[in-house]
């Protein structure tokens, strides 16, 4: 039974990396989309299949492939945080999230779910980079996709904590919910590396990784919520000073 | 002759769907499962001759999944085969304890490999 849980441990555990993105795991997360549209794109050639098959199989190809694009473009932008400038501006984090809402509602429909944005009658802002903020909540909205029950909404979450001071723009998914065992490991990891929130096992932890290099590149922080029946990642940003003043 | 059920776990929903597409039209009739906890109803529902398995899957891994068919007579003979992008790192000796007969490697197969390996180990 050791040599079981041996390899287990071995197997699981090298998939996961501690808080600096590497080539293996930029590896593995390309590995899967790319695999998927090079089997499609087999069985397209082979033939044998109907107009509509055919269409829904190029449909996948494309938003299979768009979702790999997005992650080597925050790989990239990942690398250059130090040398780059990311101005901050007051942002409303609500047109923003229905904008990225709006952007991935085809994957989304394609995979039978739901993105919505939990609106606020009171908008809130926040101070951002635009393009930054973006690229962590479709990553979040992202992996929230891959956890979602079939048919379930995924839920744009916007909330004021510490007396306004700060806001939480939270994905909550609704699937299967995180195991006593890995939470308390995430938790963790979560309370020695506070910038480091690891994925589910499924996946290497890059796009949190590359999440939690964005949010910090904002003196934000990202970190994670487990439900009975899903989990919430979240970033926490400060709030816009020039609230008051609109 | 009745037709055998092939159980596909790989919470992948298009890639599982590729499967089963692959599987029905040799001959074969398919149930997808997201993750291990679905997969385990599955078991017990649909009574699978063979088992196709991803590795990394949300909520438990395969070998959580693993285990708890190996802790049962009956479902621990049933014969799985690993469908992974890990398939390099992982030995068929080391597995084989767990009721592995096959692995496929997610990343350089053709999806008709699913059929040549269903067929192999029902044999």
């Amino acid at each position: 039974m050791s040599s079981k849980r041996g390899t287990h441990e071995q197997l699981v555990g090298g998939m996961l990396y501690d808080g600096i993105p590497s080539l293996v795991a930029a590896a593995h997360e390309l590995k899967s989309p790319l695999a998927l549209v090079r089997q499609l794109s087999l069985l397209l050639e082979a033939g044998d299949i109907t107009p509509d098959e055919q269409a829904r199989m190029l449909r996948q190809i494309s938003l299979t492939s768009e979702r790999a694009l997005r992650l080597t473009s925050d790989l990239t932008r990942a690398t250059r945080l130090d040398d780059a400038m990311f101005a901050l501006e007051p942002i409303n984090p609500q047109q923003l999230c229905i904008d990225i809402a709006h952007e991935l509602a085809p994957l989304f429909a394609a995979h039978g779910r739901r993105l919505s944005v939990v609106s606020r009658k009171h908008p809130l802002l926040l101070v951002a980079n635009r393009d930054l903020l973006r690229r962590i909540i479709t990553n979040f909205s992202d992996n929230a996709l891959h956890y979602a029950e079939a048919d379930s909404a995924v839920e744009i979450q916007i909330r004021a904590l510490q007396k306004g001071e700060i806001i939480r723009l939270g994905v909550r998914d609704y699937g299967p919910a995180l195991s006593s065992d890995m939470w308390r490991s995430l938790k963790s990891k979560l309370a020695t590396a506070p910038q480091t929130v690891h994925a589910r096992p499924q996946s290497s932890g890059l796009g949190l990784y590359i999440a939690s290099q964005f949010a910090d590149a904002m003196k934000g922080t990202i970190g994670v919520t487990r439900h009975r029946d899903g989990a919430t990642f979240y970033v926490d940003l400060h709030a816009s000073r020039q609230l008051p003043l609109l | 002759m009745s037709k055998k059920t092939v159980l596909i776990v790989d919470d992948d929903a298009w890639l599982a769907e590729l499967y089963a597409r692959v599987l029905q039209k040799a001959g074969y009739t398919t149930h997808v499962s997201p993750h291990a906890i679905d997969a385990m109803s599955a078991i017990d529902d649909v009574h699978p001759d063979v088992i196709i398995l991803d590795v990394l899957l949300t909520g438990n891994t395969a070998f959580t999944l693993l285990h708890e068919l190996q802790s049962y007579g009956d479902t621990g003979a049933i014969p799985v085969i690993l469908c992974t992008n890990l398939a390099a790192d992982i030995s068929l000796d080391d597995v084989k304890p767990y009721g592995v007969k096959r692995i496929l490697d997610k990343s350089v197969m053709v999806p008709e490999d699913t059929v040549a390996a269903v067929r192999s180990v029902l044999l």
